[in-house]
């Protein structure tokens, strides 16, 4: 009875390979010939692109102006070791890969829904300040803004920065 | 085997309400894996970046399991459904929660913080919660495997 089912199965995995193989050799292609990451990576930043689309941007100049004149809220989306060492003066640090809703209530208490805020990570190849964006959009935030540039393209011009102290 | 008219797969008429269970849960899982399989076959390099970001395929064998791992569970699923060898299509699911559930535990001892690629609806992290559902999916299809043996009933 068992091996009957056994059978079977094998079957039906033999089916599945065949499947796979006649329906999508081009991906199986590509990791064979190595250009599946390329393929992954194409694909990511059309992801992040058409995200981004949907959330207010900033470039390194605007970014400059909110915080000279000082109500924009930085968000710093990057890991805490990153924040320790250095982040864009006065920002907070919300981690993409610990944000919860429970972390946003903690770090964020007494800041109003349609504060401006604007987030970054490390540089324009990172994702994560537009996880945190997203998110605190989900929670009710309204002026939520990304500054794509990320934190490297501010040190390099020179802005003010900031050391956890 | 005892075969009954009507009986199919081993599944005695004995109780029509746990046929009807056996059924609902049949469908629900398969609808469950189906969906899951869909979703990674339409967006192969999305399902891609999941298997790369747990770190454990060389390249050469990401683009397989890329293809392999949803196609595996959408015939699985749809044999599940539409009753075709459901028993052996349980198998294939179950050996496939094990080795999903292997890859979880080893990225959590390895201490990598990713999405598992495995949120139906949501984006969720590698963690005991997935790992805990994964476990959930396992019991019911062990518990499902169970139910579809045939059971020798007894003769009045």
């Amino acid at each position: 009875m068992i091996k009957h089912d056994l059978t079977w199965a094998a079957g039906l995995v033999l089916l599945g390979l065949a499947l796979g193989l006649v329906t999508q050799w081009g991906v199986i292609q590509h990791g064979l010939q190595g250009t599946l990451e390329l393929q992954i990576a194409a694909v990511e930043k059309e992801e992040a692109a058409r995200r981004l689309a949907a959330i207010r941007t900033y470039t390194l100049d605007q970014a400059l102006a909110r915080h000279q004149e000082g109500r924009t809220l930085f968000i710093d989306a990057r890991e805490p070791d990153e924040f320790r060492e250095l982040h864009i003066e006065r920002a907070l640090n919300i981690p993409a890969s610990q944000i919860s809703a429970k972390f946003v209530a903690a770090a964020l208490a007494g800041v109003a829904l349609d504060h401006p805020i604007v987030v970054y990570c490390g540089s324009v190849d990172c994702h994560a300040s537009l996880r945190v964006a997203e998110f605190l959009q989900k929670l009710g935030y309204t002026q939520v803004g990304v500054y794509e540039g990320g934190f490297r393209a501010w040190d390099e011009a020179g802005y003010p920065v900031d050391i956890v102290r | 085997m005892v075969s009954a008219p009507g009986m199919k797969q081993g599944i005695p008429l004995t109780s029509s309400a746990k046929r009807w269970l056996l059924l609902a849960i049949r469908l629900l899982l398969g609808g469950v894996f189906l969906y899951a399989s869909l979703d990674k076959i339409l967006k192969p390099y999305h399902f891609a970046a999941a298997v790369q970001a747990y770190q454990l395929l060389p390249p050469s064998l990401l683009g397989m399991a890329t293809v392999f791992i949803p196609w595996l569970e959408a015939v699985a699923a749809t044999a599940l459904i539409i009753g075709f060898r459901p028993r052996s299509a349980v198998v294939v699911l179950s050996v496939l929660m094990v080795v999903f559930m292997i890859a979880i535990a080893v990225t959590m001892a390895r201490g990598l913080d990713i999405d598992c690629g495995c949120g139906l609806l949501v984006e969720r992290p590698v963690g005991w919660l997935a790992l805990l559902e994964d476990g959930l999916l396992l019991l019911l299809l062990v518990g499902l495997y169970t139910a579809l043996l045939p059971q020798r009933s007894p003769v009045s």
